[in-house]
């Protein structure tokens, strides 16, 4: 008998009903997602919360679209979705999108968006972590890879711009050391040691002062150089450490010192070498060229920080990902992981860290796990329910941000003009100066990113957004007819049923209710200019909150 | 109307027209939540507005307020004397001094926090007890509790240096739709002007089809997004309406002069023509006053910017009338230190600082508290945050001490519920 491949290390007290399930029910290789379902239902149960039903075809297709490839489906693509009558279709089309070149392209960009924080842009940064989860490279393999970057490997080198970018100075202010030093603990162990830079936390116990310093230690010796020579991105130095690093409490006055140190876990000890044997590559006096030291606090770090020794890397990773896939963190806010503040489902934040090592950090398991949950596939909508459970029952799916790049995509998408814009053909016999998907996809972030270094953790629906969907430009011009777009199919089409079915189909991946059918009708009804009055309705659903979110 | 030669007679014409334009439009806001009904709703008529200059970093109550000329950390500037016989200030601000008889000058500011990351929303949520909710800004507490004035136009605008755009995490758990509506750089928001190729009916009737579209969704899910939503689509709406406020490209030079001519100035400007126009409550932030190194320079070219742009709204609102209801505050998040530091700076110091105040409800040329000779403590009776929000709230003719929040059910007192308002500031 083979070994299953999952081994829970501990078995939940389940109602009867569960344990049939688990003991007769699928393989073993599908055991995570089962086992998700078992600890939200439990819960869900014993607090006696009405649980929404399965999401409606409709409902998971515009969902899982989003979330895998970034973008909605095409009205055909619907159309036959819809149709198929076979029972494993939603498994199947999970399997199609993610072997989908876009999934690798949503998820670097959904990681950007976590990691920079909208603080910056970069070509190289983008390509090495499209071509992370390209090859589907293991989180703790990224990881390092991001946190002590090779510079003189040209494939990874651009990983570096985790650190580099927050390097730099911004306008008359110095390196911000502390941020860069709070951001690794924050986005790679999902904790916010901010204070702990001059006191213990005042109300966290876990968080103490050498947390903070014994990373600190390491990130405030490092230094920025321009790009130089082989090297083509900007790139940091790191100096020598030769003893521990001492902070003294602002608060109680009291002395500590640290060596580099992964919070709440390993020191690593600051080695006594003789001076000439310090560096390995000595720094060049003439050009200013960093070193490179023997012991390097930051590569210690990295692999000690991105290590299955410790447990918040796992832990931290799995609930962001629950958050990217359900809404909201097992453990909120994502950033603040401690003793005093559980997990909404304890055990299952274990579960999900546990199986991930198992796994070898891979995230594409853990992805297709997520998404072929119950929990995952539940309606967001209220039916028969009178108020919506609350959210951390995970009882009823909740609305997630649309990033501003998945709303660029789904726009034009939506529109039918994402060929023209992406693939810059068709063109011709236009007389219209081209637009391009760089362009639009700037357009659009200018538009509902959020500011730097505010986290895009909800739904944000704001007033610059209003206003670009009102009188931008680039929104306009995807409401002309043109060959082939949206509106020119609606024009040929003639009764108000066929029009809104197209119009539903294409832009809320759904088919219209009656009343919504009866809504364009009169719409169109007392309208001179059929076309201007199907963009305007084609308008207001592009504006509304039903594209806006992804629920 | 926005004319530099700023006739009353002329501002009360366009408000009766903003009246009458506005009339059963979309109010913005609401008053959810309230203790009183009734208490709303006569607040809501009343139409006080509120002028809040934020000088971020912390100005040095010895270079403004508060001089201690001759002593051992009194710096190198004297004192003036000023409109109100008796009471000095620093020599940095001669405009100011001249409109000391409209102002209540507060000396005795006792605050708790050092840090400028937690002490400015610290001072700004009003450091109320710890009920494990984030406190709303007060900008977004007035925008809650009094709605937009009758000009419908935004309750809370915020104007300041870098970049604008809706802030939302003012509000607190008041919720987004009571964040600040912030001009960055003092700039509009992009895209605000109707495009050319709309026309105003085709771009209602297709707005309107998009709250139908909502309310449709809004059945069926959490009501937060579907509101969220709407608040900023009919802001978009209001403000697009309202451009011609808005727009801060023409601003006449004189005025521009007689602000200053500084970043200050001009968005002080700015903020007098929205105080004009109806805007509830407008705050003007001005940022690089946290002089740690050469504090004495850096307040010299500082303070006099901050003395023509405030003394020059002074006495603009008090021309046109609308200082009688209009509270009117200049403050940071708190003051340096009296010893100054080996880089010729002073550090931040939350133990004895000053800030000033003026308009509807605000005592006059009044002078409240003290410091000792050095300027380091308070020898008066010491005043925290929660006091001056209470001040404020009183100043608006709001009762904190009665007046409470609802969130989720729970009643949450407007501020600090065991401090009580500056008596002696009150009108």
């Amino acid at each position: 008998m083979s070994l299953p491949r999952l081994n829970f290390t501990r078995q939940p007290i389940l109602p009867a009903i569960a344990l049939f399930c688990l003991a007769v029910g699928t393989a073993w290789a599908d055991e995570l997602r089962d086992q998700i379902d078992l600890r939200i239902d439990e819960k869900a149960r014993s607090r006696q919360v009405s649980m929404a039903p399965a999401s409606e075809d409709a409902e998971f297709l515009r969902r899982i679209w989003l979330d895998l490839v970034g973008t909605i489906p095409s009205a055909q693509e619907t159309r036959q979705f819809l149709k198929d009558p076979s029972p494993g279709k939603r498994t199947a089309l999970i399997e199609r999108l993610l072997a989908d070149p876009r999934y690798p392209v949503r998820m670097a960009e959904a990681f950007h968006v976590q990691l920079m924080e909208r603080s910056g842009e970069d070509e190289g940064w983008m390509k090495y972590l499209t071509a992370a989860f390209e090859e589907n490279k293991p989180w703790h393999v990224m990881a390092r890879e991001i946190l002590a970057p090779d510079f003189q490997n040209e494939a990874r080198r651009s990983a570096g711009f985790f650190i580099t970018r927050r390097l730099e100075k911004v306008g008359s202010q110095q390196t911000d050391y502390p941020g860069l030093t709070r951001d690794v603990g924050r986005l790679f162990m999902g904790v916010d040691l901010q204070c702990c830079q001059c006191h213990k936390h005042p109300s966290v116990g876990d968080y103490k002062q050498q947390e903070f310093n014994g990373l600190f230690v390491a990130y405030q010796n490092i230094k920025l150089n321009e790009p130089a020579g082989a090297t083509k991105v900007k790139w940091f130095s790191e100096g020598l450490v030769t003893e521990k690093y001492e902070f003294t409490s602002v608060l109680s006055g009291v002395k500590g010192a640290t060596g580099p140190r992964v919070p709440f876990g390993k020191e690593f000890s600051v080695p006594e070498l003789p001076e000439a044997e310090r560096w390995q590559v000595a720094p060049d006096k003439k050009t200013k060229q960093g070193g490179i030291p023997k012991f390097s606090p930051v590569s210690s770090l990295a692999e000690g920080i991105a290590s299955v020794e410790n447990p918040y890397f796992a832990k931290n990773i799995a609930n962001r990902l629950w958050w990217q896939f359900m809404g909201r963190g097992l453990v909120e806010p994502l950033d603040l992981v401690h003793s005093d503040n559980p997990a909404s489902h304890p055990e299952l934040l274990e579960d999900l860290s546990a199986a991930l090592v198992k796994q070898g950090f891979d995230l594409k398991w853990l992805v297709r796990e997520l998404v072929n949950t119950k929990t995952y596939q539940r309606s967001g909508r209220l039916g028969a329910m009178k108020e919506a459970p609350s959210e951390e029952t995970f009882a009823m799916a909740m609305e997630r941000p649309v990033s501003a790049e998945q709303f660029a995509r789904a726009f034009l998408e939506a529109t039918g003009e994402f060929e023209r814009v992406a693939l810059t053909r068709e063109w011709e016999g236009l007389a219209e100066k081209p637009l391009v998907w760089k362009t639009v996809k700037a357009s659009f972030t200018n538009a509902f990113a959020n500011a730097p270094k505010e986290p895009e953790l909800r739904v944000n629906p704001s007033l610059r957004g209003a206003l670009f969907l009102r009188n931008n430009e680039t929104v306009l011009w995807a409401l002309k007819a043109r060959t082939g777009n949206l509106l020119e199919r609606a024009a040929a089409l003639g009764s108000p049923q066929a029009i809104a079915e197209e119009l539903y189909l294409s832009v809320f991946t759904r088919k219209p209710a009656p009343e919504e059918t009866e809504l364009l009708a009169r719409h169109l009804g007392k309208a001179e200019d059929k076309t201007q009055a199907n963009a305007e309705f084609l308008w207001a659903m592009l504006a509304s909150t039903e594209f806006f979110t992804n629920h | 109307m926005n004319s530099p030669l700023c006739n009353v007679a002329e501002h009360q014409l366009s408000r009766r027209q903003f009246l009458g334009r506005s009339a059963g439009a979309l109010a913005l806001g609401g008053l959810g939540g309230l203790f009183s009904v009734e208490a709303a709703e006569a607040l809501k008529a009343e139409e006080k507005q509120v002028l809040f200059v934020w000088l971020d970093g912390g100005m040095s109550q010895l270079e403004s307020w508060d001089p201690k000329p001759n002593t051992l950390f009194g710096g190198p500037y004297r004192s003036i004397p000023t409109s109100v016989p008796g009471t000095h200030v620093s020599e940095l601000m001669p405009r100011i001094a001249k409109q000391m008889h409209r102002l209540c000058v507060v000396r005795s500011l006792c605050t708790k926090d050092p840090d400028h990351s937690s002490g400015v929303p610290r001072i700004q949520r009003g450091d109320p007890k710890n009920r494990g909710v984030v406190y709303p800004f007060f900008g977004s507490s007035v925008a809650k509790l009094m709605g937009p004035t009758s000009s419908n136009l935004p309750p809370y605008v915020v104007i300041k240096e870098g970049r604008g755009g809706f802030r939302a995490e003012d509000a607190g758990f008041l919720g987004p739709a009571y964040g600040s509506l912030a001009f960055g750089e003092g700039k509009p928001p992009e895209d605000l002007l109707r495009h050319p190729s709309l026309t105003e009916s085709a771009d209602e009737e297709r707005n309107a089809l998009r709250e139908l579209l909502n309310k449709r969704y809004a059945a069926q899910h959490r009501p937060t997004v579907t509101e969220a939503s709407s608040y900023a689509f009919d802001t978009a709406r209001e403000l697009m309406k309202r451009s011609d406020i808005f727009d801060t490209s023409h601003l006449p030079t004189r005025d521009i002069e007689r602000y200053g001519g500084s970043e200050i100035g001009r968005h002080m400007l700015i903020a007098r023509n929205m105080l004009e126009a109806g805007v509830r409550f407008v705050k003007v932030a001005s940022m690089g006053w946290d002089s740690h190194g050469d504090n004495f320079n850096s307040h010299a070219s500082l303070v006099p910017k901050f003395d023509a742009a405030f003394a020059s709204i002074l006495e603009d609102l008090a021309a046109s009338g609308l200082l009688d209801r209009t509270l009117v505050i200049a403050m940071s998040e708190f003051g340096r230190t009296p010893r100054i530091n080996g880089h010729a700076g002073r550090d931040h110091w939350p133990n004895a600082w000053s800030m000033a105040m003026a308009g509807c409800g605000i005592q006059r040329g009044a002078l409240i508290g003290a410091t000792d000779a050095k300027g380091t403590e308070v020898t008066s009776e010491g005043y925290d945050i929660g006091s001056v929000f209470h001040t404020w709230f009183s100043a608006l003719g709001i009762d904190s001490s009665t007046v409470e929040f609802k969130h989720k059910g729970q009643p949450l007192p407007l501020a600090h519920e065991e401090m009580k308002p500056i008596k002696e500031a009150l009108a």
